[in-house]
């Protein structure tokens, strides 16, 4: 039997607060005092405002894969008894807390299948990664409010798609409608409300069909591999795509899939930390070399990078999986309005021309 | 109107084209947004566009590629390029700098009413339904699948609008459309938001940037969106030898680096407001240059990007300096 509860309106804060006590709560959120403005996952407290009827600004990836992370800590000691020796103390501070996500969409869940690949399924795997990932459970909207920047559909995703969610919120009028999709997100319900009558139920399970139904966005993915390549030494195509880029690392940022990183040993005196940080592959000494050369000098070589990376490296190495979720973010939040599915829709088009 | 001044600025950009080597301007690529575009042949100048959804300062693309892909030729034709006012004051200061020479740029300059910030439509309106936008009589006019809703234009344009001194650009070789009045005339307006700001005791201030730099992700969208950042590629907070700033995303570095940009544009941001409308987290990052631009204006009667021949005041070196 299905574990379900419907949460009314007006006790959704009383709700949280008392998950929040169960487990470490995450939700979306404003990040200012305005409406309509940024929006991303916090940790719940009190008092605090959901964001619940529109995608975050920010993804959720920083709760799998921080902004920064310490990786481990270094002191240099010196030896008392020769001055010109030093020892090395390394401190690992791994821990992860049990969370809950609370008001995830299917795309951001959807990117955590692109994540687990690079980082969970080898052939390196990456210990801190995957401990957060263990402890970290998904209740997730079905979605309503997929905008003309939105194209979950066109990446094998849909706004009802619960691959990887552990709870499915609907959204109702008067309330939300909470259900455990996997055994070990049951407790978390428990004493947390009330089971929904039959008409909220019954009025769910028909939103919940409706949206799976549903087709968000028409965009080509398939096999953009062989195109690519036709493409790849085109530079009049990636010119008159992405001319306008401003080579910034907002469209990487917002990005639930991007994951690269950069890793700095950064020192005071003796002690320090290495620290792994978000990097951009837009940015310029992203590929810089040592040597002073950089394969990718030119915005154009990057965005190129980018495109080829989410569409064609990535679908060829795991098996036709994505590198993209379809969330559009880095559609909505680009300043000068590139958008990726003319670049990648566009691929196919007379491409062995030239 | 706005179809007039359109068809104006399809017709003196076919009769120019010939003789330039580009020709950069906006087109629309969404009811409420423009992207910018870069014309080469005839065929594609309809695409062009102008009005109050042109937000992006093009100014800068005039030192970065496409437009600076190799090192001009004497025999170079010029680059053509649509400014609004603000965006011709960043054309000034290039040239001022010696960034760009005044021959090298053909400027179609547009007297301009306020552009359009779709933030702040987002207060009124639902942007995924919006359907078709227009601004008629000082109105924005938005129609989406079931309605029409009519929004006054004050409330929906950029804050850098609200305190404009120079909607009409103030250099340029054509002018499309009519000149307009501008909306602010003084310091006292232009400078409202800075005054607020400053009226508050320090720990409120303290407060204001730490709440509102902590929402900073470091992707740099403001540097590289700005006309006059014209390190680029070898900005100081990323250069790895020397590393001067850390990669932790703390407030303090933020703050860093935020102060850092500012600095670099003492005395030389025209306050088209770019940083500020290209930022994701929606941080008011202009309001830290503009409260440099009022001390610049205040204490060396200077604004930058307006006499193409003045050599700005941290530019210029007089060993007889008496007065620091």
């Amino acid at each position: 039997m299905a574990v379900k509860i419907f949460i009314a309106a007006d006790r959704l804060d009383s709700v949280l607060e008392k998950l929040s006590t169960k487990i470490d709560l995450w939700i979306p959120a404003l990040l200012k005092d305005d409406k309509s403005g940024p929006t991303g996952f916090v940790q719940y407290t009190p008092g605090i405002t959901p964001a619940f009827d529109r995608q975050t600004t920010m993804p959720l990836k920083k709760l799998l894969l921080p902004q920064e992370e310490t990786l481990l800590r270094f002191k240099y000691q010196k030896d008392p008894e020769g001055s010109l020796k030093t020892t090395i103390a390394l401190d690992d501070p791994k821990e992860a807390r049990p969370t809950l996500v609370f008001g995830a969409r299917s795309c951001d869940v959807r990117a955590l299948v692109t994540l687990d690949r690079v980082f969970a399924n080898g052939p390196y795997v990456d210990p801190y990664y995957v401990q957060r990932r263990k402890n970290t459970l998904f209740a997730t909207l079905v979605c309503g409010q997929t905008d003309s920047k939105c194209f979950c559909s066109s990446v094998g995703g849909g706004p009802a798609d619960m691959e990887g969610s552990h709870l499915r919120i609907v959204r109702l009028e008067d309330g939300y409608l909470v259900e455990a999709l996997s055994k070990d997100a049951q407790p978390l319900l428990a004493d947390l409300a009330e089971a929904p009558d039959k008409s909220r139920d019954q009025l769910a399970a028909k939103l919940v069909k409706e949206a799976s139904k549903r087709q968000v966005g028409d965009l080509d993915t398939k096999d953009c591999a062989p195109a690519f390549r036709n493409r790849f030494q085109q530079n009049d195509y990636w010119a008159s795509m992405v001319s306008q880029c401003l080579s910034c690392g907002v469209c990487t940022y917002v990005c639930p899939t991007c994951y690269c990183f950069s890793i700095t040993d950064e020192t005071r005196n003796l002690e320090g930390e290495r620290l792994r940080s978000w990097d951009s592959c837009m940015f310029y000494h992203y590929t810089l070399e040592a040597s002073g050369h950089n394969p990718r000098p030119t915005k154009l070589e990057r965005y190129r990078n980018r495109v080829g990376h989410k569409f064609s490296y990535i679908p060829e190495r795991y098996e036709g999986l994505l590198g993209c979720c379809g969330c559009g973010r880095c559609i909505r939040s680009c300043p000068v309005n590139i958008d990726i599915r003319q670049v990648v829709g566009n691929l196919k088009e007379n491409s062995n021309e030239q | 109107m706005l179809e007039t001044d359109r068809n104006q600025l399809h017709k003196c950009v076919e009769e120019a084209l010939p003789e330039l080597d580009m020709m950069i301007g906006w087109t629309r690529c969404d009811p409420l947004q423009t992207t910018p575009v870069f014309i080469r042949d005839a065929k594609s100048i309809s695409s062009l566009t102008l009005g109050p959804f042109c937000s992006q300062n093009l100014a800068g693309y005039l030192v970065k590629p496409p437009a600076l892909d190799a090192p001009p030729k004497p025999d170079a034709k010029p680059i053509g390029i649509c400014v609004k006012g603000c965006d011709s004051r960043s054309l000034v200061a290039l040239i001022q700098e010696k960034f760009i020479t005044r021959q090298r740029v053909r400027i179609f300059g547009i007297p301009c009413g306020g552009t359009v910030d779709w933030r702040k439509v987002a207060r009124h309106v639902e942007l995924g339904s919006v359907k078709s936008a227009d601004v008629q009589d000082r109105v924005l006019v938005i129609e989406d699948s079931t309605t029409t809703h009519r929004i006054a234009l004050e409330e929906v344009l950029s804050r850098k609008c609200l305190g404009c001194r120079h909607p009409n650009p103030v250099i340029s070789d054509v002018l499309i459309g009519a000149e307009v009045s501008p909306r602010s005339t003084g310091m006292e307006t232009s400078y409202r938001d800075v005054d607020e700001l400053d009226a508050k005791p320090l720990e409120e201030r303290l407060a204001f940037w730490q709440s509102e730099l902590d929402r900073c992700i470091r992707c740099y969208a403001c540097r590289n969106a700005c006309p006059l950042c014209v390190c680029q590629d070898r900005c100081i907070v990323e250069t790895r030898e020397p590393r001067w700033l850390t990669q932790h995303v703390g407030v303090p570095e933020k703050f860093l680096f935020h102060f850092i940009h500012a600095m670099h544009l003492a005395g030389r941001c025209t306050g088209c407001g770019e940083c500020e409308r290209v930022c994701p987290m929606d941080i008011p990052v202009t309001l830290i240059k503009e409260k440099l631009n009022k001390i610049m204006e205040e204490m060396l009667g200077y604004s930058a990007g307006l006499d193409p021949e003045a050599v700005p005041p941290l530019l210029t070196f007089n060993p007889g300096e008496t007065e620091i």
